[in-house]
């Protein structure tokens, strides 16, 4: 941010640079939602094992203010973790409109991201995306604690960085 | 009711002494043992375009083309594109242990987030390039050791 720094005696202009420093409301907004990501504990087949290994006190999701949160009333992020059978889709659905905004969707696993080993299935949802939008991809069957931690920290990039540029990541 | 509130703050009190236990993952990047199964280095010169990959991948997620060896003195194919759409693949390994010439090994990546879909599709130069924490059994400095024991 441009600061004027005219009126200002050098003295006055170092000490201003050195102690104040300038953002703006977005960045700040985007700051405070990406550091207190609470997600939707939306487990439905083995990912979910991995996610709840990852809020574990080897992996610890607490210290990156990731806190799991049992209603969707609650919840800033859902993270599908596992299998979307087709009957499960209007229930995701559901839940993902009873989020408040903002509100944000991580796609753990093959399963989630594009249907993995059930692809061929009759019963699966190829990929969630179909039903919600989708912010972060995280590949692997399951991705283990330490991808998972890689796709929030991703998913707060990508909050602070389309805050602050004002434009999105991808252009899908 | 007093022996179990001081039952179980004795095993937090124990446990307050002991080291923790959190890895440091994101500020120190976090070695995975040597047979995780990350995404798969692909060596295009070893291929020779049997297409076993290919076949034996449960969830069909490999294609791979082959073409004539340019070298007219030489027999057999060489590669000509291989692609893994990495959103399906299910890291079972199977394509590295049919693969006759070791040219598609697993790494220990697994920082692989993306933003967007078509990213997950792997061609053969991103394959190519992820050249790093190849699994040491098959990396091609293989050192042997007498007892058959490799380093």
């Amino acid at each position: 941010m441009e600061v004027n720094f005219e009126n200002f005696t050098p003295f006055e202009e170092q000490e201003l640079k050195r102690n104040v420093f300038t953002t703006n409301l977005e960045q700040i907004k985007a700051w405070a939602r990406s550091s207190s990501l609470w997600p939707l504990t939306f487990g439905l087949a083995c990912c979910a094992i991995e996610m709840m290994g990852t809020g574990g006190s080897h992996y610890d999701l607490d210290r990156f203010g990731v806190i799991f949160r049992a209603s969707p009333r609650q919840s800033d992020v859902m993270i599908v973790a596992g299998t979307v059978t087709k009957k499960m889709g209007p229930l995701l659905r559901r839940l993902y409109d009873q989020m408040p905004e903002p509100k944000w969707v991580i796609a753990m696993g093959s399963c989630a991201t594009a249907g993995g080993p059930y692809v061929k299935s009759y019963s699966v949802v190829k990929g969630v995306d179909q039903i919600v939008p989708v912010d972060v991809y995280i590949p692997g069957c399951p991705p283990n604690p330490a991808a998972l931690i890689y796709g929030i920290h991703k998913l707060q990039e990508k909050i602070r960085y389309e805050a602050k540029h004002g434009k999105k990541v991808t252009n899908g | 009711m007093v022996l179990g509130l001081v039952k179980g703050l004795g095993i937090t009190l124990k446990n307050m002494t002991k080291p923790r236990v959190t890895y440091r993952y994101p500020d120190e990047p976090l070695k995975m043992p040597d047979r995780f199964r990350g995404i798969q280095y692909l060596d295009p010169e070893k291929c020779i375009v049997c297409n076993q990959c290919a076949r034996i991948c449960p969830t069909d997620c490999i294609q791979l083309t082959g073409k004539k060896n340019p070298d007219p003195e030489k027999k057999g194919k060489v590669l000509d594109t291989f692609d893994i759409n990495f959103e399906i693949c299910i890291l079972c390994d199977l394509c590295t242990e049919v693969c006759p010439t070791e040219a598609i090994v697993m790494t220990n990546n697994y920082e692989l987030a993306v933003y967007s879909r078509d990213e997950l599709f792997k061609d053969i130069r991103w394959l190519h390039e992820n050249n790093q924490n190849i699994r040491s059994e098959n990396s091609t400095n293989l050192i042997k050791k007498p007892g058959g024991k490799t380093t």
